[in-house]
Order: structure tokens, then sequence, then C-alpha cells
């Protein structure tokens, strides 16, 4: 015992400092997160008295009532709801529609190989590695063509084409190892194609359709540069109106109503991550093949 | 006309020559059992049944019906598989009931279906449960449900035992052969267990390197083996393989293996007419370690016996038998005797062969030496 308690104590010790290490970085990061909640609870008197860091001597919600309904982005006066709504109408069918289309890609691709499969997968994968700040002018160009420019329906398709390359890379690596002996059993059972997808490889796919989820809903919501670009005006998602909100503020600067509204364009991230976060871990396959 | 005909089946990978040719006819009621080492072709055989695999060349016929074109899920015919393939996302019973659901039966007559299926397989109180609340044997039992539900023409069967420990295996492999028993149904079964393929088997195809090495009952491919392979494969302990050397002794062949410093003579009975010609060449003599015992313990009234003192080198009890290991034409053979029989390594015992039993092989060629009957050692030895 006395000889394996220098080793114990060494051990505390070597986890006493990495905890402390992890804690100020934790701290690091969540400081700004602190910064922007408190100020926006505070009236602009407050902010102006300086002590960044202090609680909100008098709690108010009018920055957050005011960003919005009725704080100024350009000549309008109606806050940034509208905006949000936006945002989320581009959202919802962007990441639905590319997931879908990656799920199929990726059960067509490891359950229907095609000669040529590899390629197509290389060519899809290929995608993602493609600059946002490349395909700008070439995509202006086919959204005018496609008479979608600066409309919601424009981003939502340059966000499905742009996402489809990580959703196919999602589900096929995912889809690789689900086993094809539950597809021939299918077959013999009689199910088709379709079948086959909606009723045993989709219900299976839990965990990936989170990942999905994730990462599209996280993309698509904080796009800045596609917004910028493609939807001006009444159109625009909540990131382009946020910097909008904060560029044309006259007089004095309102930083409790900016930081309201940056709050609110970051929220929804936050909900997905906690909602969806807890099906990371849960995988749905046991029971399915042997061991 | 055969219930199941595979006509000259082969099946090619691009350079790969899998399966060379395979003729294998079974009738209605059959248990057809493929077996043979890994990389032999029994699972793609088995595949392209199932219509998973297609057919390079060649033909599938059950029950008149040339098959090799048609859906798998219009052929009638139902897989275990290996992995049991159970659809995670579903019950036990949507598992079992997921063909019916397919063919538009009506939820009522595809709930009496499951029901009865399950309380064949008693296995009715997990209907509620998903295929990952199972236990091994649960979810064979499941996967093999899903395959009787359906009342198909042929049962086929990917290795099932195979991922089931020692004892759930020789259990299941009793309830596979009663569920047989009782129903009559047509099964193929892939296995590389020969005591699964013995114990299971009406029928049973012995396959190596994509070609099809011998086709009988059980007992003619144990018992008349067409080949090295086939007697080497069947049976364990594996058959005794001797290096001998065919004579002539007053007009009739013998043949003579190298026992130590003595040479053991044992007469010749079967095939005598076809090993007349080997006289003064080397074969390799099978013979099962059952047909090798001691005195008392052989069977004088059927058997033609024929005695000889060997050295005996190792002992080995199993409980039920005694193998006893002597060294014969520069190999180690196995004896089967009956347990207590009194020896101990070093001494020198009276072993009984009996040499009806025994079989001859062309050291070249590998093949059989038979009589006329049946002399085309490639020919598949068709038995009743």
């Amino acid at each position: 015992m006395s000889a394996a308690s220098p080793t114990v104590r060494q051990g505390a010790a070597t986890r006493a400092i990495l905890y402390a290490i992890l804690l100020v970085f934790a701290v690091i990061y969540l400081l700004p997160l602190y910064v922007m909640l408190t100020t926006s609870f505070k009236t602009l008197d407050e902010i102006h008295q300086g002590n960044m860091l202090a609680l909100p001597g008098e709690w108010t919600f009018a920055p957050w009532r005011e960003a919005w309904g009725s704080a100024c982005i350009g000549l309008e006066c109606e806050g940034v709801h509208g905006y949000f709504f936006n945002s989320i109408k581009i959202v919802i069918p962007a990441v639905l529609i590319s997931g879908l289309l990656g799920a199929f890609n990726g059960y067509v691709l490891t359950k229907w190989k095609f000669r040529g499969h590899k390629i197509v997968f290389g060519l899809i994968l290929f995608s993602c590695f493609i600059p946002f700040q490349i395909i700008l002018l070439p995509m202006a160009r086919m959204l005018g063509i496609l008479h979608l420019a600066n409309s919601t329906w424009g981003l939502v398709l340059v966000h499905i084409v742009y996402g489809i390359g990580f959703t196919t890379l999602f589900f096929r690596n995912f889809y690789a190892s689900f086993p094809d002996e539950l597809v021939r059993a299918a077959q013999l059972d009689g199910a088709g194609f379709f079948v086959i997808f909606f009723r045993i490889l989709l219900p299976a796919s839990i965990p990936i359709i989170v990942v999905t989820i994730i990462w599209q809903f996280t993309n698509v919501w904080n796009d800045f540069l596609f917004g910028v670009s493609f939807a001006s005006g009444d159109s625009a998602p909540i990131t382009v109106a946020l910097n909008n909100l904060v560029n044309s503020s006259t007089g004095v600067k309102a930083y409790n109503v900016n930081m309201a509204a940056a709050m609110v364009a970051a929220v929804p991230t936050l909900i997905v991550y906690i909602l969806a976060g807890k099906y990371f871990l849960r995988g749905l396959m046991s029971g399915s093949v042997k061991g | 006309m055969s219930f199941l005909h595979i006509n000259n089946v082969h099946k090619r990978f691009g350079e790969t020559h899998v399966l060379k040719g395979i003729d294998i006819s079974i009738e209605q009621g059959d248990f057809l059992v493929l077996v043979g080492p890994s990389g032999c072709g029994k699972s793609t055989l088995l595949n392209m049944i199932a219509g998973l695999d297609s057919i390079s060349e060649g033909e599938l016929l059950l029950d008149g019906r040339c098959i090799n074109d048609v859906h798998p899920s219009r052929r009638d015919i139902a897989m275990v598989f290996q992995s049991y393939a159970l659809y995670p996302s579903m019950t036990v019973a949507g598992n079992i009931g997921f063909g019916l659901e397919m063919r538009k039966v009506p939820r009522k007559e595809r709930r009496e279906a499951v029901d009865r299926v399950a309380k064949l397989l008693q296995i009715e109180n997990l209907l509620d449960r998903k295929p990952g609340q199972l236990s091994g044997g649960q979810r064979q039992r499941v996967a093999m449900g899903r395959a009787l539900v359906r009342d198909p023409q042929l049962f086929l069967f990917d290795e099932p035992l195979s991922n089931l420990d020692a004892k759930l295996r020789v259990d299941m492999r009793t309830e596979i052969k009663q569920l047989h028993q009782r129903l009559g149904t047509t099964i193929v079964y892939v296995t590389h267990d020969q005591i699964e393929a013995m114990t299971l088997a009406s029928r049973i195809a012995v396959m190596r390197g994509g070609e099809l090495q011998q086709l009988g009952t059980p007992q003619a491919v144990y018992d008349d083996p067409n080949n090295l392979f086939v007697a080497g494969f069947m049976g364990s302990p594996s058959m005794n393989l001797i290096e001998a050397r065919i004579v002539e002794r007053d007009g009739v062949p013998v043949a003579q293996a190298i026992a130590g410093d003595t040479t053991l003579t044992l007469p010749i009975v079967r095939d005598r007419q076809a090993l007349r010609d080997w006289c003064d060449r080397d074969v390799i003599i099978g013979l099962r370690p059952e047909a090798i015992t001691d005195p008392a313990s052989a069977n004088h009234r059927e058997g033609n016996i024929h005695e000889a003192e060997l050295p005996v080198e190792l002992v080995e009890p199993t409980g039920a038998d005694l193998y006893v290991v002597t060294s014969l034409g520069g190999a180690h053979i196995n004896a089967r005797m009956r347990p207590g029989t009194p020896l101990r390594p070093g001494e020198r015992a009276r072993f009984a062969f009996d040499v009806s039993r025994m079989v001859v092989f062309d050291p070249e060629t590998e093949g059989r030496i038979r009589d006329e009957r049946t002399a085309d050692v490639g020919d598949v030895l068709e038995t009743a």
C-alpha cells in the first residue's frame, strides 16, 4: 500500500493541474458569452459606466424587445424577427433536403453499387474541398438564370448543393458498415429499393442523422457569405441582418440591443446541440447482427 | 424430374472461376447439406439459388421452373443468414411478419401466421422485443421464424449455427432436424462443419475449390468416399490414410504396409477386381478409426477381421472411447477401442482390422480405386 501511495498522489496532482488548465480555458472561452448575456440585460447608462464584467444592477428586457421588434436595420425599424424567420425558412428545407439526398447517395453508393461508384463518390467528396468564395460568381449567375436571385429559395438551393458533399460523406461511411445481409434479407422478403431504405436503413440511422442535422444546421444558420451575396433586403438571413443592425445604428451605439440581437441569432444552434447532442452516443445498431 | 436441379452451374468473378460446373439434384423433402472448407464456393452456390448472386453459366430449376432470371422475392425461397440479419428497428413480430407485409397479406392473417410460427419456435413471449434485447439462440429462432412464416418451397440456411456456442449449437442442430422431420420442407444448408453435415443431411454435397467432390447420403459419403479429400474431410477423428503396396499372394491382391520392423499384410475384400491391376504398385489405403479396434470389440459377424500385433504409442481416453495411436506405413494411425482396454504406451497389443471397410486410393490422382460399377473416380456417386 505504502509503495503505491506516491504514484497515487502523483496521479492526483497531475489530474488537479489538468483540471485547473481546462478550467482556465473554459473561462476564457465562456467569457465573451458571459459579457454578451449580461450586457444584453443592462441599460445603456449602466453600460457607459464601464465595468464590463459586472452583473446588471437593474435587469431589463427592453434591449431584447427592441432587438426582436423595433431596432432599425437600414431604413426599416422592425427588429430582427423577420430575418430570424427568413433563416428558419432557409435552414429547415436546406437541412432536410440535403440530408435526405445525402442519405440516398450513401445508400446507393454502398448497397446498390454500380460501375464507377468510387469515381462518383470521389467527385461528390471533392465538392467538400471547394471554398465558398470560388463559386460566388458562377452561383450568382446560375441563380439569376433560375430566377431565384434575392430570394430565400435561392439560398436554400445554394445550401443544398453545397451540403450534399458532406451529407453524402457522412451517410456513405455510416452505411458502409451497415451489414449487407440485412439488405439481402429484405430483398428476399420482397422489399424494393425505397422500402429497404425507408423501413430498414433509415430507422437504424438515427446517430448519423443527428450528426448530419447538427452539422448542416450549424453551417446553414451561421452562414454569412452566401447570405450577403445572394439575398439582400427583406430576404436576408439573420446573420446578415445582425451585421446590418450593428452597422446602421445611428448616434449612440446601443450595445445592449446589439448583444441581444446576437444572442437571438445564436440561440437556435445552441438549442440544436442541446436537444440532439444526447443522441450522438446512442447506438441503435445493436442486435441486428452477431455480437 | 427432381425438385431442385442445379445443372452445370458456373460462377465467375472477373478472372476467377469460383464454381466450375456444379450438378446437383434433390427431391422434395430432401435436406441437402453443402459442405467443404472455406472458399470452396458453397456459400456462393447458395446465394445463386437465392438469387442474390447471378449465374454465369448453367441453369437452376426449382420444381420444373427455370429460376435463373427470377427476382429473389419471386423465387418462393426463404433464407436464414449466418449473421441472422434481423431488422434492428423492428420488433420480433415485425421481423417475422415483414415478408408477409411486403406480400400484402392482410394484418389479421399476418398476425395469425406470426403467432403460429412463434408458437412452433417457442418465442411467443419475445414478440414485442427488439433484436438487440435477444440472446444468440433467440435471434437464431427469430431468423428461422422469418423464413418459416412464408411457407416457401425451399429453405436456404447459410451456416446458421456458426455464431452460437458449442452447447447451443448442438441443441439448435437437433431442433432444425426435428423441424425438418415435422414440416417435411426441402432445405439447402451450407456448413463447413462435417458433423453438422452428417447429422442433418439426407444428401451431402462435398465441395472443394469450386468443384463437387461427391454427392450422396451421409453414410455413402462416409463409407465410400470418392477421393482422398472426401475421405479426409468427413469424419472425426479423420480416416487413417496409410501408405501401402499392393502385391499378389496366392493369386489374390493383398495390401502390405510397413509396421516398424515388420510388414503388415491386409487381405483385400472390396474392389478386388480393380486392384488386380495395381499389383506391385504403391497405393494409399484408408481405414476409419472404428475399423481398427481391439479383437474383443471387433464385429466378427459382419466384418472381415484381420488381426495383427502392433506397438502402442499413445493412449487417448475420451470417456466413450479409447483412441490408441500406433504407427503404420510411416504415419500415426488412430484405432478406436473399448474404454478400459488395459493398454500402456510401449506395450505391444493386438489390433483387429476390419478389412471389409478398407478403401484404396491412387496416390497420384488422389482418386479412389474402385470396381467397375463406379469405376470413374470423377463421377458423382449416386446412392439411393
